[in-house]
């Protein structure tokens, strides 16, 4: 498979040859050869190739990858790439989604066609494999905030040691009391941290019990005023996610917390490299 | 992190790289102020001069910043700085 770079070749007499290539949306649940539509990256045909009982979702291009400076254009090639992605999964309801700009080309003997048709039998197993395992699922992100300063205030009134320090700062000459607040400052942070960690396991038990599969993904930073605790992408059977929404729904009750649900989705963190 | 090079903002982008370095160099003192109070050998009126001083830098660099409209800027680095050292750790706990 060809990702980027190397999508056309000098032949040996130094004259460029552009080479036919297919660029690959997703695998899917389905083993028909169908036409969807002008529904692709701008506006090309979308259709499917299949091998046995799965297929692959492409529209022809040439073998370079899709490059722009403009945002604006590469933001609307990766929404037009979920969009067939959605509307494959709406039809076939399992698919293993790739990421935005996979082309497969052909090669001097073999055409781009003949080149994914070997692919997926090359890879049949493992795709069917993964298949079985999205089958009936979707992905969900669930992100959970907190807003730092009312935990922070909390801490303040629940932690002996710091309350004990607030109350002596007020005593102090300025210098001391600035010393003293900078140590205040780091031992609330410390708490801070420690309680996030707590929340973490406490929570990710919990969503547990109703995924099937759970990512761990990089917390972002959003505001000041809410800080992200975890962020997740979850695995779950589409007819039962509403228990998981439940479970979340009593962590958003919490005061100081919020939740994020999201989905359903593709299961594009599910499928690793497809 | 993108240091912007245009004609009229790289004194803005200098002077907010200096003066992000300095407060980086102001939490590492700050950290060992602490330490060393933390484990007792500061004598009151020391910790005091330090607290004075370390008071006065903070009260100069905000001042800095908000004279000069350097406070979104000095952020931006400091944030760029975070994430680079946060993908290093990344990289190292996660190889």
């Amino acid at each position: 498979m060809q990702h980027s770079d190397k999508t056309s070749t000098a032949s040996t007499t130094g004259v460029v040859v552009a080479e036919e290539g297919k660029y690959l949306y997703c695998v899917a649940d389905a083993g028909e050869r169908v036409s969807l539509g002008r529904i692709g990256i701008e506006g090309h045909e979308v259709y499917t190739i299949p091998y046995r009982d799965i297929c692959a979702v492409v529209h022809n291009c040439p073998a370079q990858p899709y490059q722009s400076d403009d945002q604006e254009v590469v933001k609307a090639w990766v929404t037009s790439h979920q969009k067939v992605v959605d509307a494959i999964w709406e039809r076939w309801g399992t698919v293993l989604p790739l990421s935005f700009d996979t082309i497969i080309k052909g090669e001097l003997e073999k055409s781009a066609e003949q080149n994914m048709k070997d692919w997926l039998k090359q890879e049949y197993e493992r795709f069917k494999g993964k298949i079985e395992k999205l089958r009936g699922k979707a992905e969900y992100g669930v992100q959970v905030f907190w807003d730092p300063k009312l935990v922070a205030q909390n801490l303040t009134q629940t932690s002996p040691e710091i309350r004990n320090l607030d109350e002596e700062i007020r005593t102090k000459p300025k210098g001391l009391a600035y010393m003293y607040r900078q140590r205040l400052e780091n031992l609330v942070k410390r708490e801070i941290e420690s309680k996030a960690d707590e929340c973490f396991k406490d929570f990710y038990g919990r969503i547990r019990e109703h995924t099937d599969d759970i990512r761990v993904e990089k917390t972002k930073k959003v505001e000041p005023s809410l800080s992200m605790i975890m962020n997740l992408s979850c695995l779950v059977y589409r007819d039962t996610y509403s228990k998981l929404g439940e479970e979340l729904d009593k962590i958003n009750r919490m005061k100081g917390f919020s939740v994020r649900f999201t989905g359903p989705w593709p299961p594009y963190s599910f499928v690793g490299g497809a | 992190m993108v240091v912007d090079i245009d004609e009229k903002s790289l004194k803005h982008g200098v002077l907010g790289l200096v003066i992000a370095l300095v407060e980086i160099i102001r939490d590492a003192i700050k950290l060992q102020a602490i330490k060393r109070m933390e484990g007792g050998s500061l004598t009151e009126e020391e910790m005091e001069r330090l607290g004075q001083a370390l008071m006065d830098l903070d009260t100069a660099i905000e001042e800095i910043k908000e004279e000069q409209g350097i406070v979104e800027c000095v952020r931006s680095v400091r944030d760029g700085l975070d994430e680079v050292v946060d993908s290093v750790l990344d990289k190292m706990i996660n190889p």
